[in-house]
């Protein structure tokens, strides 16, 4: 089941353990080479919690299941501090090509529900396969150059 | 068909990292060496308004490519101290700018002065050109052959460059590959 990073944005993240809303989702993260989302973002600023993608049981259409309460937590690095601020959020994005060419900006992001792989990325009217992305930083996410038009 | 730039198109990109998509740097000024035709390296800025020099600078053979919107380098590493960089980089004779030169045929005809270096988007610094300010006082583009004969005050193209003078760079890039066919150097 596919989903999307723009999609996802405001549902539900509930404890499987109590079945108590623990908040809503402010956005994903992905791993530094960004092939993967690596957590899910609750909050935003100082009040931002992290879900570590193992701790989803479930990324739903109506909710996203973790485990328990103790699956939120604070940020861990510079690079979830960063996220935390909104820093690392794709959508919206500036994408280059490694020549160092701008491709556009990131309308949004497709991921498979159930491992948390991307997909696909939006870049206006183009679609382009997660395997081309390079990394994504606070700057930008770098695309190989076969993305260069 | 090659899409170029001019140097000072440069100055003021970000340096930009492939394995983390970081804005690291940026370009404060590029150094060039006439004799080999292309860039040998970058001096850099801290990025960010009003934010000072950066002491590293950015050896040539350390560029992953120039674009028209970022410089990208591999990762943070290849920024160096100047004590770790070629001397070329860390120390540029100052007196090879070829910036004010005049742009002489080997038949003795000037075609202008330069104004800019002209270089290959999406290369590691190859100059393939330079932007001349005419004798009726136009702005043109010549391309070069890779070698050129050069003094600090003039430098010396073959009689066939006359031919090959473009009006923007869009001509000039077209230009290039029939140039240099010209001089048998491809």
């Amino acid at each position: 089941m596919s989903e999307s990073f723009r999609g996802s944005v405001g549902r539900k993240v509930v404890s499987r353990a109590s079945a108590q809303e623990l908040g809503g989702i402010n956005h994903l993260v992905v791993d530094g080479r960004g092939r993967h989302v690596a957590s899910v973002v609750v909050g935003r600023g100082k009040k931002a919690r992290f879900v570590d993608w193992a701790q989803v049981s479930g990324f739903g259409p109506d909710a996203v299941m973790v485990t328990d309460e103790t699956s939120l937590r604070v940020p861990a690095d510079d690079r979830e501090r960063a996220a935390a601020e909104g820093k690392l959020e794709l959508v919206g994005k500036r994408a280059l090509s490694e020549l160092g060419n701008e491709l556009g900006l990131l309308d949004d992001v497709t991921f498979d529900a159930n491992s948390g792989a991307l997909e696909e990325l939006v870049i206006d009217d183009r679609r382009i396969l997660a395997s081309s992305l390079l990394s994504t930083g606070s700057y930008a996410a770098v695309f190989d150059k076969s993305q260069e038009p | 068909m090659k899409l170029l730039m001019t140097a000072s198109q440069i100055r003021g990109l970000p340096v930009v990292t492939v394995d983390g998509g970081e804005d690291i740097a940026e370009i404060r000024d590029v150094i060039y060496s006439p004799e080999a035709g292309r860039l040998v390296g970058m001096t850099l800025n801290q990025r960010g308004f009003l934010s000072g020099r950066r002491r590293e600078v950015l050896p040539a053979d350390m560029i992953h490519a120039v674009g028209q919107h970022a410089v990208m380098v591999s990762d943070e590493t290849q920024l160096v101290p100047p004590e770790d960089a070629p001397d070329d980089v860390a120390h540029p004779a100052t007196e090879r700018n070829v910036l004010g030169d005049d742009v002489l045929t080997e038949g003795g005809t000037s075609l202008g002065a330069v104004v800019d270096l002209v270089l290959l988007v999406g290369g590691k610094g190859e100059v393939v050109g330079y932007q001349i300010k005419r004798a009726d006082g136009g702005r043109g583009y010549i391309p070069l052959p890779a070698q050129l004969a050069v003094s600090g005050d003039a430098l010396v193209v073959p009689d066939v460059t006359e031919e090959f003078v473009q009006d923007d760079l869009v001509g000039l890039g077209a230009a290039v590959d029939d140039f240099r066919d010209r001089l048998g150097l491809t």
